[in-house]
Order: C-alpha cells, then sequence, then structure tokens
C-alpha cells in the first residue's frame, strides 16, 4: 500500500481542479477559492503518518506550482497540519471535529498563501485588508462546504485501496 | 465506547449537536454578510463615505503647483517641466545580500591568510559591491547598446560596459548617504532620461532610457522606481540669463494659511519644499509663474497612512509667460559670440542685444560666457556652482556690465554740438594727427590723420580729432547732458502697461543694473575726490572713454532711439502684441532733418566703407558705429570693442549693440571684433522677417 | 499511545530539518520540483480549456439555420469592409517599407505571433493571471507581451512546456509606459496594475501623468503603448482613463485608475508576441550572468 496516498491524491485531484474552476468563474472578484486543507482531513484519519504527509506535500506543490507563493510555503504549513492531525486523531472522531479541523486547517493554510503572496508581490494591494478577511470567510466556507464530498470520495478510495479503517481512540 | 467512524452520523450529544449548529449558524452568517456585500458593492455603487470620527488625528498634505511655462515671441517654450524618473535602491532590503557578499569577502581574506581583518572595511565594501552590482543591471537595461542582443549569443557573456566615474559608486558616495540620508533608498540613477549626467543624450533617447527599464526591469526586488517634476531648459544654456533659473525653497505658502480646520501642530511638522526663481525671469516673475499651492485635507490612521481626503484645495498652474525674445536671432547672436575667443580658445566676455526699433522689446540678449539652468534646476553640485562662478557667468554683461561705450559715443558729442550750435552738419573741421588740450596731446587713431571731416565723414572713420574739437566748444554740460536726456545713466524699466493684457504688472527688467551707471560731470569728479574738472576730461568723454559707464542695453536702447529720432527707448522683455510704440521720457532729438540724415548717413557708409565694413551685408544697408575702448586689466591696458547700430538703413526696425572684453593677450577691435556677430544677428533677423510664413512651433521641443 | 506521541515528536523534527534543508536548497532544485507539479497539472489545464472550447462549439451547433445566415451575412459585410481597407493598407505598407529604407530606420523590435486558447484564469488580490496552453514547445518565452487584436493583455510571466502563465495588465506585477490621448507632446506615462478592492473589478493605475494635461472632451481618453520599451509594439491600446485625474500625494502629478481595454476575464484566444531577439531585460530575468 505504499502508494495509496498518490492514488489518494489523483482520486483528490479532480476536486482541485473544480476549485480552479470555480475560482475561473469568479476571476472578476479576485478571489481564489482555496481547498486543499479542507481535503487533508480524511487522509489523516487513515493514512499512515508518512503517507499523509507525502501526499498534504503534493497538494500543497500542486497549488504553488501555478501561482507567484514563495516555493514551499503552503505544502509545508499542509505538512505541519496533518502531523499534527495525524498524531491526534481524538479530534477527528466524529464530524463536528472533522467539520472543525477542516475549516481550521483550510483558514491557517489560505492565511500561508495569503502573507506569502504579499511577501512576494510587487506592490501593495488597494484593499489589503478588506479582501483578506473576504479570503478567510471563503476558506472557512469551502472548508464546511467542500470537507463531506470530498471525505466520501476520499473515503471510498481508500476503502477501495484496503487501507485500514480509522483506529479507534479512547 | 464504540465511536462511529462513519461521519454521516452526527454526535448524538446534545451539547455536540448545539456546537454544530453554532458553526453552521457562524458560517450562515458569513455567507450572509458575503453575499450582503456583493449586492451592496453591485447596487449601490458610489455610496457616500460615514462621517469622519473627530478623534481621528488630521494631517495637510501641500501640493505644490506646476510653474508656468516661459515661451519665445512665436510661442517656442524656453522652460517648461518634466518628469524625472530615478532608480533607487531599497538598503533595509538589500541587508541580506550585504551580509553574504560580506561573509564572501571574509571568507576569501581568510583564505588569503590576512593577519588581519578590517571587518568594518569589510562590510563598506560589501555594500559597494551589492549596489554596483545592481546599477550594473540597471544600464544592463537602459544601455541602447545592448539592443540588439541575439538570442543565439550566450548570455552569460553579455556583460554591461561601465565607464568609470559615471556608473561607477564610490565608497564616499555611500560613506555620505548612510550618515546623511540612512533611512532613505540609496540613489542609483537619478535622471533615468540623463543617466550620468548625460546631457548630450536627445529627449527621444531619454524617453528611450525611462521606458526601456520600466518595461524591462524586474518589478519585483529592491530597485525601484521614483518620479517627480522638475523644471526643464529645452535649449540648455540658451538665452540663461534672461530666463535665470529655480532653486529649492522650504517657505510655506502664504494661502495654507486659510485653512481654518487644521490645527496648528499639523501645518508645523509639515515639511514643505518648492521651488522658487533664483534669477532672471524666473526670479522677476516669480509671482506670475509659481502659480497656487494647493492642499489637502486628510484623515489619519493610527499607523500613519492617509485615509480620507476631507477637504482639499487644487494646486493651479502658475501662468505662462511669454517673452519678446525671438529664439532663432537668440541662438545666432550666441553662436556669433561663441566664435570670439583668446588664441588658447577660451570664449571671452562678451554681450549682445537686439531690440525692435519701435517697441523697445528686446529680440535677443545674450551674455558670455553662460551657464545651463538645467545643471541648476536640482540639486546644484558645488563643482558646477565653483565652475560658474570661476568663469565669470553669473553675471549678465548685457545689462548689468559696466563699460565705458568708446567712439560709439561719438554719435552724441555730435548730437550736442549741433544742438549747441557750435557746429552744423555741413561743417568741415580741420583733423590732423593729434589734438593739444591744455599741455597734452590727445591722438587720433591714424598715424597721419584725416584732414578735412565733416559729421558724415566722421561717423564713417571714426574721427578722434574732430570729437576733440567740438567736445571743447560743446563744453562738459552740454555734453553730460545730452548723455543724460538718451537715458544712459537711468536706470531701464520694463513695462507693460497694459495690465489687462496678461496681468503683468511694471517691473524691473531682469537683472538689469540700476547702480553704477555713470555720466560724469564737474560734481561727479568732486564728489570721487578726483580733483576738479579739466579740458582733458572733456575731451576723453567726447570719444566715450574716462568716467562714462553704461551697459551694452543702454546703447542699444540709444541706437533704437536713433533710429525713431527720438531720445529715450523703454525696452522691454515681456511680448505684448497691442504696444503702441510710445516711450517713457521720450521726445524728439531737435535736430534739423538734415543734421539727422547726415548722422544717418554717416553712420550707413560705416558699415558700407569705414570702420565697420567687415560686418557689410550685401542686400541689406543698415547704420552702424563701431568703437575701441581702452580699459585697465590688471594695471595693463586692453581693448574693449564695441558695435552699435540699427537696420535697415532706409525704414529702421531693429537696433543693436554688441560688446566684447577683450583680454590682455588679445587684439580686440570694434568693428574686426564686434562687426561679424551684429552680422549673425542681423541676417537671423533678416531670415525671420524674410518667412513670410511664421514659424510654428513643432512638436513642443520641451524634453 | 506514547509511542503515537513519540512518533509525532520524530516527525515534527524531521519536518523542522526538512525546512531547513528547503531553504538552503539550492533554487535551482526548488524551481524543479515547480516546474514538475506545474507539468502535472498541464493535461488537465488543457482538459478544461478543450472542455470549454467543446461547449462553445455545442452552444453554436444548437444555432438555428436562420440565425447562421444572418450571422454570415453580416460576416460577409464586415468582409467587404476590411478588404478596402486591407487595399489601403498595403499602399500604406508599401509607402513605409520604401520610407524606412530611405532613412536606413531600423526596426526596434520584431515579433513572432503565436495564437493560444486561455486554459483558466486565476485571481486574488496579490495576483491577477491567465493560463493560456502554448509554452516552451511553441518557442514563448518569458516576457513577451500578450495581446488580443489591437489590445493588451499583458505579459508572460511563467512558461512550462505547454502551457504558460500570463500576468494581465490588471496583475499587480505588470509595469509598462503610456502615451495618453490628447498629450500632443507624447510624454511617458506609468501603467501599474492593482488588482482589485474586495469583490469589485479589477484596475490598473495610470501614474505621472503630467499636471497640465486634460483628457479629450466627451469620450473616456485611451491609453496606448509608447513602443518604447523594446517590450510592447507601439500603438497598442491599454485602456481607458476612468473618469477624470486627480493629483497625487508626492511628486506633483496626476493619477488615474485605467479600464483595461478588453474585458480581460471573458478572453477565450490571445496572441503572444515573442520578440525574435532576446532583450536584455530578458537576459536579466535569466541569469546570474552578474554574480
Amino acid at each position: 500500500m505504499g502508494w495509496a496516498w498518490l492514488i489518494l491524491a489523483l482520486a483528490t485531484y479532480p476536486w482541485l481542479l473544480g476549485a480552479d474552476l470555480a475560482s475561473d468563474v469568479f476571476a472578476s472578484s479576485s478571489l481564489t477559492l482555496f481547498v486543499s486543507g479542507a481535503c487533508l482531513i480524511a487522509p489523516s484519519r487513515r493514512l499512515r503518518r508518512w503517507q499523509a504527509v507525502l501526499f498534504a506535500a503534493f497538494l500543497g506543490f500542486l497549488f504553488e506550482a501555478r501561482r507567484p507563493v514563495p516555493d514551499g510555503t503552503v505544502a509545508l504549513v499542509l505538512v505541519a497540519s496533518v502531523i499534527f492531525l495525524s498524531s491526534n486523531r481524538q479530534l477527528l472522531r466524529n464530524t463536528p471535529g472533522m467539520l472543525r479541523a477542516a475549516v481550521i486547517v483550510n483558514i491557517l493554510a489560505c492565511l500561508c498563501w495569503y502573507l506569502g503572496a504579499a511577501f512576494l508581490a510587487p506592490v501593495v494591494a488597494v484593499d489589503p485588508f478588506g479582501q483578506f478577511c473576504l479570503q478567510m470567510l471563503v476558506a472557512g466556507l469551502l472548508g464546511v462546504v467542500v470537507l463531506l464530498p470530498v471525505a466520501l470520495t476520499q473515503n471510498a478510495a481508500m476503502d477501495r485501496l484496503g487501507v485500514p479503517p480509522a483506529p479507534e481512540t479512547p | 465506547m464504540k465511536e462511529p467512524n462513519d461521519m454521516r452520523v452526527l454526535p448524538s450529544t446534545p451539547v455536540g449537536r448545539l456546537r454544530l449548529y453554532g458553526v453552521f449558524a457562524f458560517f450562515l452568517a458569513g455567507f450572509l454578510y458575503v453575499a450582503g456585500g456583493l449586492a451592496y458593492r453591485q447596487l449601490v455603487q458610489a455610496g457616500d463615505l460615514k462621517e469622519q470620527s473627530d478623534t481621528q488625528s488630521q494631517r495637510v498634505v501641500l501640493r505644490p503647483p506646476a510653474r508656468g511655462r516661459i515661451y519665445d515671441r512665436n510661442g517656442f517654450a524656453l522652460v517648461d517641466s518634466r518628469a524625472r524618473w530615478s532608480v533607487k535602491a531599497d538598503l533595509a532590503a538589500l541587508q541580506k545580500e550585504f551580509r553574504s557578499e560580506y561573509l564572501r569577502l571574509i571568507a576569501a581574506e581568510k583564505a588569503r591568510d590576512a593577519v588581519q581583518i578590517d571587518r568594518e572595511r569589510l562590510m563598506e565594501v560589501a555594500r559597494v559591491r551589492v549596489l554596483q552590482g545592481w546599477l550594473n543591471k540597471v544600464w544592463f537595461v537602459i544601455d541602447e547598446t545592448n539592443r540588439s542582443a541575439k538570442l543565439s549569443r550566450p548570455t552569460s557573456k553579455v556583460v554591461p560596459v561601465t565607464a568609470p566615474g559615471e556608473r561607477q559608486i564610490s565608497l564616499e558616495q555611500l560613506r555620505r548617504h548612510l550618515r546623511e540620508r540612512r533611512a532613505l533608498p540609496f540613489t542609483l540613477v537619478s535622471d533615468l532620461a540623463f543617466p550620468g549626467a548625460n546631457q548630450a543624450q536627445t529627449p527621444e533617447e531619454g524617453s528611450r532610457s525611462v521606458a526601456r527599464f520600466i518595461e524591462q526591469f524586474p518589478v519585483e526586488g529592491p530597485i525601484r522606481l521614483e518620479s517627480d517634476n522638475i523644471r526643464t531648459y529645452p535649449y540648455g544654456a540658451l538665452a540663461s540669463h534672461v530666463l535665470g533659473y529655480v532653486k529649492d525653497t522650504d517657505q510655506l505658502p502664504e494661502n495654507v494659511n486659510d485653512i481654518s480646520d487644521v490645527r496648528i501642530e499639523a501645518l508645523q511638522k509639515l515639511h514643505y519644499t518648492g521651488k522658487t526663481g533664483a534669477a532672471g525671469v524666473e526670479l522677476t516673475y516669480n509671482h506670475v509663474l509659481s502659480g497656487q499651492t494647493g492642499w489637502e485635507l486628510w484623515t489619519k490612521t493610527s499607523s500613519g497612512y492617509n485615509q480620507t481626503r476631507l477637504k482639499h484645495s487644487e494646486a493651479a498652474q502658475g501662468s505662462n509667460v511669454i517673452l519678446s525674445l525671438d529664439y532663432r536671432i537668440q541662438q545666432a547672436t550666441e553662436a556669433g559670440l561663441a566664435k570670439i575667443k583668446d588664441p588658447q580658445g577660451k570664449l571671452l566676455p562678451a554681450a549682445a542685444v537686439m531690440l525692435d526699433v519701435r517697441t523697445g522689446e528686446i529680440l535677443a540678449l545674450a551674455s558670455q560666457p553662460t551657464f545651463d539652468p538645467n545643471r541648476l534646476a536640482d540639486r546644484v553640485s558645488s563643482a558646477y556652482y565653483d565652475e560658474v562662478d570661476k568663469s565669470g557667468a553669473w553675471l549678465n554683461r548685457a545689462t548689468q556690465g559696466l563699460y565705458s561705450p568708446g567712439s560709439t559715443f561719438k554719435v552724441i558729442t555730435a548730437i550736442a554740438g549741433m544742438r549747441k550750435k557750435v557746429v552744423d552738419w555741413d561743417d568741415v573741421l580741420e583733423c590732423g594727427a593729434f589734438f593739444k588740450v591744455g599741455n597734452r596731446d590727445f591722438p587720433e587713431h591714424e598715424p597721419v590723420g584725416f584732414g578735412d571731416v565733416d559729421v558724415d565723414k566722421m561717423l564713417a572713420i571714426s574721427c578722434n580729432v574732430w570729437n576733440y574739437q567740438v567736445g571743447l566748444r560743446t563744453g562738459i554740460e552740454a555734453l553730460s547732458a545730452e548723455a543724460r536726456r538718451f537715458g544712459l545713466d537711468s536706470p531701464l524699466l520694463n513695462t507693460v502697461s497694459d495690465v489687462e493684457s496678461g496681468g503683468l504688472p511694471m517691473t524691473e527688467l531682469p537683472f538689469a543694473a540700476s547702480r553704477g551707471l555713470v555720466v560724469p560731470d564737474r560734481e561727479y569728479k568732486l564728489r570721487i575726490k578726483a580733483g576738479p574738472w579739466n579740458d582733458g576730461d572733456t575731451a576723453n568723454l567726447s570719444i566715450g572713454q574716462g568716467y562714462l559707464l553704461t551697459t551694452p542695453l543702454h546703447m542699444a536702447c540709444f541706437a533704437a532711439s536713433l533710429a525713431r529720432g527720438e531720445t529715450r527707448t523703454t525696452p522691454s522683455i515681456i511680448h505684448d502684441a497691442r504696444r503702441d510704440g510710445r516711450h517713457q521720457g521720450a521726445e524728439p532729438i531737435g535736430l534739423s532733418k538734415a543734421q539727422l540724415d547726415a548722422i544717418h548717413g554717416g553712420m550707413v557708409r560705416c558699415v558700407e566703407e569705414g570702420t565697420a565694413r567687415v560686418a557689410r551685408i550685401p542686400g541689406l544697408p543698415y547704420a552702424g558705429k563701431t568703437g575701441t575702448t581702452e580699459y585697465f586689466q590688471k594695471g595693463e591696458k586692453a581693448h574693449l570693442a564695441w558695435m552699435i547700430g540699427y537696420a535697415p538703413a532706409d525704414n529702421p526696425v531693429v537696433a543693436f549693440a554688441v560688446l566684447v572684453e577683450g583680454q590682455l593677450d588679445t587684439n580686440t577691435w570694434g568693428g574686426k571684433t564686434a562687426g561679424p556677430v551684429a552680422k549673425e544677428m542681423l541676417e537671423a533677423w533678416a531670415a525671420t522677417a524674410d518667412s513670410s510664413s511664421q514659424p510654428k512651433p513643432k512638436a513642443d521641443p520641451a524634453r | 499511545m506514547d509511542q503515537n506521541r513519540q512518533g509525532a515528536r520524530a516527525s515534527y523534527v524531521a519536518l523542522a530539518i526538512f525546512v531547513a534543508l528547503w531553504v538552503l536548497l539550492p533554487s535551482a532544485v526548488r524551481r524543479l520540483n515547480r516546474e514538475a507539479f506545474a507539468e502535472f497539472q498541464a493535461p488537465a489545464l488543457h482538459l478544461l480549456g478543450k472542455s470549454r472550447d467543446m461547449a462553445t462549439f455545442w452552444e453554436k451547433k444548437s444555432r438555428s439555420t436562420e440565425e447562421m445566415a444572418a450571422a454570415g451575412r453580416d460576416l460577409a459585410r464586415i468582409n467587404a469592409a476590411l478588404e478596402i481597407k486591407l487595399n489601403a493598407m498595403d499602399d500604406v505598407r508599401r509607402e513605409n517599407v520604401r520610407l524606412r529604407e530611405i532613412t536606413r530606420y531600423v526596426v526596434p523590435a520584431e515579433y513572432m505571433s503565436v495564437v493560444a486558447r486561455v486554459a483558466t484564469r486565476d485571481s486574488s488580490s496579490w495576483w491577477q493571471r491567465i493560463v493560456i496552453r502554448k509554452g516552451r514547445n511553441d518557442g514563448i518565452r518569458p516576457g513577451a507581451p500578450v495581446v488580443f487584436g489591437n489590445n493588451v493583455v499583458g505579459r508572460v510571466t511563467a512558461v512550462h512546456l505547454t502551457t504558460s502563465e500570463v500576468d494581465l495588465v490588471t496583475s499587480p506585477g505588470f509595469r509598462c509606459t503610456a502615451y495618453l490621448e490628447g498629450d500632443e507632446q507624447n510624454r511617458i506615462a506609468l501603467v501599474n496594475g492593482v488588482a482589485a478592492n474586495s469583490l469589485g473589478t479589477a484596475k490598473s493605475r495610470v501614474s505621472v501623468i503630467p499636471h497640465d494635461y486634460t483628457p479629450p472632451a466627451g469620450q473616456p481618453a485611451r491609453v496606448f503603448t509608447t513602443g518604447m520599451g523594446g517590450v510592447f509594439p507601439s500603438r497598442l491600446l491599454l485602456g481607458y482613463l476612468d473618469g477624470g485625474t486627480y493629483s497625487t500625494p508626492v511628486g506633483n502629478f496626476k493619477e488615474s485608475l485605467l479600464i483595461p481595454s478588453r474585458d480581460l476575464y471573458n478572453l477565450q484566444e490571445v496572441s503572444v508576441l515573442v520578440p525574435l531577439h532576446q532583450n536584455p531585460g530578458e537576459a536579466l530575468m535569466q541569469g546570474d550572468q552578474f554574480q
């Protein structure tokens, strides 16, 4: 099952692409729909830690590849989050826990890319604070909205791959 | 303790459920907020901003207005403003690069087994190296010669050519910056359009340098582009003495006191630097050119950024000034003067003026040596200031230079003699090789004398002895009274009597001499404690030497007055199409037609066959009178060369005066030295008068 | 449980070490990594673009014959008008060539035009980009101007094998020089992307407008490229000045917002003008030749 993380990533990719497509639709409003954080939750419950780490890094680099963000910002934040989640699986025991984690991780990663991009940007944006709040809010919302369908897809994929169900926690 | 791992099952505990609803409610609220915001933005396009709270601090921003332009009489801009683009390096953003270069240098020192490492010096060297690297990159982009860098060529070999001096950052430069302006970015290129103070670059090439940097240099990084507005003189040093230059001022403009709402402390903190005229028309008409300073009252956020503009007053651009100069005649005049050099090839100090006979408008006014106001428009380098100072270029010799008029004064002697009826136009005087006054021989400039001389011949050949005789017969009182009647010692006013025609009130002529002018008489000599007046002094005055001091502009005005048959001409540097040709204090000369004709004929002969014949212009007969005056330079005799006159001979339109200060080692003679300049001026004037179609300013010469 | 905790601690340590390594790693490795992930996504982006084209195709296919006939008639008219213009152009071109020969005029920059379809758009407050379906394989190089017809779209910022990213005129990384309509002296103004307010339309800023510039009355003033910087050809339309111009706090100039000439978010196809010769700026972007 060494390649489970990659197959899982490929299974998740259409959702990321879907988010890009939606960003495209909203392009005139300068919003980037960020969902990579929300995609980490289900794998963190079931994958082994190293696999989850590779999965997170893969997602992070995918996001960065096409955007002017300092190399590794998103990937490293996602990896750190995944290490934390997979070490504290009791937090993901139930749906509220997962939703909470999705929101927090998604906002955190979104925050990191936003600040990272600001660091690289040559000029000060017109209304960075307003846009920042909006972007965070949207990231949180997306964490909630996207978690259920993505987790369903990912669980189905993991079931297929024979990844053991989430171990019980006391 | 078996928990369902299927997340579709909602938690069964009421607390968990409540929390979940809470989260949903929160996000629903968020969603509504976003949707509402969207609707608000879309529907209420330009809603008024809320009232600002009084607790926010306020701040005033001053907007210096653009100065007005200065045009010549045909509408060519002689003075304009332009954007100046500069490239600066953000030192804070370069810290990392400084550090790594420093470490590299340390490593190199260690590798050399250096006994003692001067770390402070290495840090400085590292800074200079990093900045030099960036400067090289800037030059690489703006240098035109790199344009054809082919793709096929290995790019690693493309290294910018650096000329020493202009493209090199020195240790001193950086030290001075760190000492005085540490917080500010370091200037790599102060003027992209003329990098390395390359004044030879054309405006077109300048624009290209700017555009190349803007479009090709990476936007991100520690190198910044800044722009400001500076005064520009498109023709360089042309007419610099008339135009003057501008300097910095930190005086608050008056109208700022009107901002009632602003607290005093906000105003006091205001740092203001604007430009103000420092010389010439820029100074004299500063009130017209400078315009109205605008201001804005902003609320300030806690972090110091401007937030909302509460009140404002737009800056009003200064009015333009249209000078009476014709830049083509001015150019020809300066070109003519620039041909006069001493044996070492150094320019001789000189001045030339041309006036419109009827209106007194100055068509050209040049003084040599000149300075380039472009180099004074911004921070002036002390080197350039000293250079100008040493060359004596600050002095406007045409209006401030005080000289004895020499033989050109003989016209006044003749007029005085005829008005006092001690000589008439057809009287013939016997003129030998010298004339004895008291026990001293006053020489003729020809060793053999001229024999029988009348007024006409006297003016043509510039006979001295005739003037000694007539001068003594006329007497000092009548002679100096005549000189005063022509205003040789009166300050000259620049009049625009009609205020409606442009709102320019009567002002003194820029840079005009109002002191030091001398028409000597008995009282004058006593006043300066030089003893009682004697006949020798009168003889000297009769040929325009001795104590008499006046300016080239005065002599040009005299020539213009003579051409009209009047005594005074009021010169003006401002163009006004409605000038009526009346002049302050002017009266008819008071000679018969025959007498005037004799003077006129003599001056025309002077050009045709007399002392000014080198300046003859075929097809354009004109009246002229030359003069060569002795003056003392470092205790030794040198000569001034003069020529005055008016043209054309039969219907005078322009009058002129040319003066050249000869040096000890130069051979300076009135007609020979000053004549060619007069010729060039007149030819340029004839060319402008000739072209039936007045020139339209092409694409503005502004750069 | 303890084992799990210990493993977590080890993971964090490993992550920290990795971060340190990542920072110290040569930039080439990071660039390679970025490139690899970009290439991984390229097929998907192509697919996205193609499916969009397909949707358009089917949408067109569903039009009625009457509509098509009407469109064909309109097209024929436009064609006829254009043909006349083209003939006139030929004369002008010949004259131009003749004059250039007489004056030995050096053509400032020559371009190879590459037509590319738009794959996807991507915008945030820090960048405004589109991804196009042509890349290094098609000869596209970074820094090349991107246009649509006579309108400037932006500049290529990153090139992959089969896709490229284009910074739009409204992107904060975009900078170029401009002439303003009605300024007879052709003084250079500066155009910068500024992205957008939250949820607003992205715009650019035109700055360093001379104080005495007044836009022509009646219609919004057009803003053109200068062709002086060696990147954009001259007289391409950048956009229109948005309303009035207003003074700036420093430098004694005016400023205005720029509305881009095309609706940048509805573009289907653009042309990349790849310069035949490399300009110094491009050489600078590529390299460490100054170190």
